[in-house]
C-alpha cells in the first residue's frame, strides 16, 4: 500500500486487554441450535484502568472473562492480552483471576495458597514466602499465614484469593463477581481495599459485578451488557475523582452515573423480553 | 492469631481424658456383667467361659498366641499394602481414562462382591500352602475398595480450583500431585479403613481354609478340641490386632490430612 499508515500505538498506551469482534456459541445438545452467549463483542481495557462489566445473569460476563483467561476459546474474533494471545499470556503468568468462590484448596495453609502460582512457576521457597508475606500485608491478612482456609471468614478467604491472583504480578486482574457472596458491610470494606490495591499496584482490572453502585464506585469505565445474545450496549465513562471513598456514593455525580447505568440496564431487559 | 485450632494448645491429658473415659467405663461394665452372669447362672465353660478363664487361657501360652497373631497381622498388612497400592494404580488409570473405566468397572464391582470364603480356597490352590496364598487373599480383598475410592477421589476435585490451576499454567503433573491427589486423600483413607477390616478378616478366613499357623489356625484347632477359653482368647486377640491396625491408619490419616473437615476436634 502506498498510503502512509498511522504508526502503531506504542506499547505504553496499547490496551492491555483487547477483545475484537468476539462471538461465542455454546454447542447445544444433539442437534439443537446452541446458545449464542456472546455476539460480536468489542472491548479494550487501557493499561492501569479499572473496567467493570455489568448486566443481568446470563448476558455472558463470565464467558467473556473466561475467554480472556484462556479458559474458553471464542467461536469467532480475536483477543489479546498484553499484545499476545490469551494462551501465551496465561503461560507467561500474565493473568490473575479471582472467582466468586475463593477456591482455596483446603489442604494448603493460607500462605501456601497465596503463593501457589509462584510454587507452580518454580520460585524457590524463601523467595515465594517473602513475596507471599508482602501480599498478605497488602490484602490485610497479616498473622493468618499458618491458618487453614476453613478457619477464615468468607471475606478473608476472598482477600487471600486476591493476593494469590496478584502473586505473579499479572498484567491484568480478572474478577468475576468476587464479592457476590459477601454481606454488605464486608463488601463495602473489600471494595475500598480493592480500590487501594488498584491504586498501589497499578494493575489493570476487569471486574464483573451485578451491582451498578459497586461498578461506578470502583471503575474508570462501566461496560453495560444485555443478554440473548450477549452484547455490549453502552460504555459509561466514570470521571469521578480518585481516590474513591465510600462517601463518594453520596455525591450527585455518583448518583447520576448510577441512574444512567440503571436506565441502560432496564433498556437491555426491555429489549431482551 | 487463629493460626492453630484452640484445642491444640490444651495439655494432652485434659484433651484426651474426655475421649478416653467413656469406653473404659463401658469395658469395665461389660466385663463385670459377663463375669457376674457366668458365676451366677453357672454357665458351662464351653458355652461361655468367664473373663477370668479367658485371661488364664491367654497367659497359659502368651507368646505362642501372640506369635500366631503376628503372623496373621503380617499377612493382613502385606496384602493391605500390596492390594491398596495396586488398587490405587488402577483407580488412577480409571480416573484418567473413561474408556478403561467403562470397560472394567462392571467387573470390578462384581469382583468386589465375591465372598472371601468362596475366593480363598481358589487362591490357596493357585498360590500353595504358605504365607503367599494368605497374602494373595488379602491383596485381592484390598484391591477393589482402593480402586473405587481412588477413582472417585481423583474425580472429586473442585472445578474452580482446577480453573485456578489452569490460569496459573500448572503442568499435568502439578495438577495431579498438587490438586487431584490431595483432593482424593480423604477418599483414599475411606478405602484404607475398609481394607484394614477386610484384610484382617481375609487373613483369618484364609488360615481357616488351610494353614498351620496364624489366628485362623488357632481358632480352627481350639474349636476341634473344644478348648473354648483359648478360642475366646484368640478371638479377642484378633479383634485387638484389628483395632491396633485401624489406629495406625487413623494416625497416619491425622498426619496426612489435618486440614480435612473430618479431622476437627470432637465437640
Ligand atoms: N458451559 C456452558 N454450556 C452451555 N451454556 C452455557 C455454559 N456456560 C454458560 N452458558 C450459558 O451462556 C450464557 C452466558 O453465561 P455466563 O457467561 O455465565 O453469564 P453471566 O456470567 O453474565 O451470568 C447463559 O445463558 C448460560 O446459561
Ligand atoms: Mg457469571
Amino acid at each position: 500500500m502506498a498510503e502512509p499508515r498511522p504508526a502503531p500505538a506504542s506499547p505504553a498506551d496499547a490496551p492491555v486487554v483487547d477483545v475484537r469482534d468476539v462471538s461465542l456459541v455454546y454447542a447445544g445438545d444433539r442437534g439443537s441450535a446452541g446458545l449464542r452467549a456472546l455476539d460480536h463483542v468489542r472491548l479494550s481495557v487501557a493499561k492501569g484502568s479499572f473496567v467493570s462489566l455489568i448486566g443481568p445473569s446470563g448476558c455472558g460476563k463470565s464467558t467473556l472473562l473466561r475467554i480472556v483467561a484462556d479458559l474458553l476459546a471464542p467461536t469467532a474474533g480475536t483477543v489479546t492480552v498484553g499484545g499476545v494471545a490469551p494462551k501465551a499470556a496465561r503461560l507467561a503468568r500474565q493473568i490473575g483471576f479471582v472467582f466468586q468462590d475463593p477456591a482455596l484448596p483446603e489442604w494448603r495453609r493460607i500462605l501456601d495458597n497465596v503463593v501457589l502460582p509462584l510454587e507452580l512457576r518454580g520460585v524457590d521457597r524463601a523467595a515465594r514466602e517473602a513475596r507471599g508475606r508482602e501480599l498478605m500485608r497488602l490484602v490485610g491478612l497479616e498473622g493468618f499465614e499458618r491458618a487453614w482456609p476453613r478457619q477464615l471468614s468468607g471475606g478473608m478467604r476472598q482477600r487471600a484469593a486476591i493476593a494469590r491472583a496478584l502473586s505473579t504480578e499479572p498484567r491484568v486482574l480478572l474478577m468475576d463477581e468476587p464479592f457476590g457472596a459477601l454481606d454488605q458491610i464486608t463488601r463495602d470494606r473489600l471494595n475500598m481495599e480493592l480500590a487501594a490495591i488498584h491504586e498501589e499496584t497499578g494493575v489493570t482490572v476487569l471486574f464483573v459485578t451485578h451491582s451498578i453502585r459497586e461498578a461506578v464506585l470502583l471503575s474508570d469505565k462501566v461496560v453495560v451488557m444485555t443478554p440473548r445474545p450477549g452484547r455490549i450496549t453502552r460504555v459509561i465513562d466514570v470521571a469521578l475523582a480518585r481516590p474513591r471513598k465510600l462517601a463518594t456514593r453520596d455525591d450527585d455525580a455518583f448518583q447520576d452515573l448510577v441512574r444512567e447505568g440503571n436506565r441502560e440496564l432496564e433498556r437491555g431487559y426491555a429489549d431482551a423480553l | 492469631m487463629p493460626s492453630e485450632p484452640a484445642a491444640i494448645a490444651r495439655p494432652p491429658l485434659a484433651r484426651w481424658f474426655p475421649l478416653v473415659w467413656p469406653p473404659i467405663v463401658t469395658f469395665v461394665v461389660i466385663v463385670g456383667l459377663w463375669q457376674g452372669a457366668v458365676s451366677f447362672f453357672e454357665i458351662p465353660v464351653y458355652v461361655l467361659p468367664s473373663p477370668v478363664r479367658v485371661w488364664q487361657a491367654f497367659w497359659a501360652a502368651p507368646t505362642t498366641l501372640l506369635g500366631h497373631a503376628g503372623i496373621t497381622l503380617f499377612e493382613a498388612m502385606s496384602g493391605f499394602v500390596l492390594g491398596s497400592a495396586l488398587g490405587a494404580l488402577l483407580g488412577t488409570a480409571f480416573a484418567y481414562s473413561p474408556v478403561l473405566a467403562r470397560g472394567f468397572m462392571p467387573y470390578v464391582i462384581a469382583a468386589n462382591t465375591i465372598p472371601v470364603v468362596a475366593i480363598a480356597p481358589i487362591i490357596i490352590i493357585w498360590f500353595g500352602h504358605g504365607l503367599a496364598s494368605k497374602i494373595a487373599v488379602t491383596t485381592f480383598l484390598s484391591f477393589f475398595p482402593l480402586a473405587l475410592n481412588m477413582m472417585k477421589g481423583l474425580q472429586s476435585y473442585d472445578r474452580v480450583v482446577m480453573d485456578v490451576f489452569h490460569v496459573a499454567a500448572a503442568t499435568p503433573a502439578q495438577r495431579f500431585f498438587k490438586m487431584r491427589l490431595p483432593s482424593a486423600l480423604p477418599y483414599v483413607f475411606v478405602g484404607l479403613k475398609i481394607n484394614v477390616t477386610f484384610s484382617v478378616i481375609g487373613a483369618i478366613v484364609a488360615e481357616f481354609v488351610q494353614a498351620d499357623r496364624g489366628l485362623g489356625f488357632v481358632i480352627m484347632t481350639t474349636y476341634r478340641m473344644l478348648a473354648m477359653p483359648r478360642l475366646w482368647a484368640a478371638m479377642i486377640v484378633s479383634a485387638l490386632i484389628g483395632i491396633l491396625f485401624f489406629a495406625l491408619i487413623a494416625l497416619i490419616e491425622r498426619l496426612a490430612i489435618p486440614w480435612h473437615a473430618s479431622m476437627r476436634e470432637p465437640q
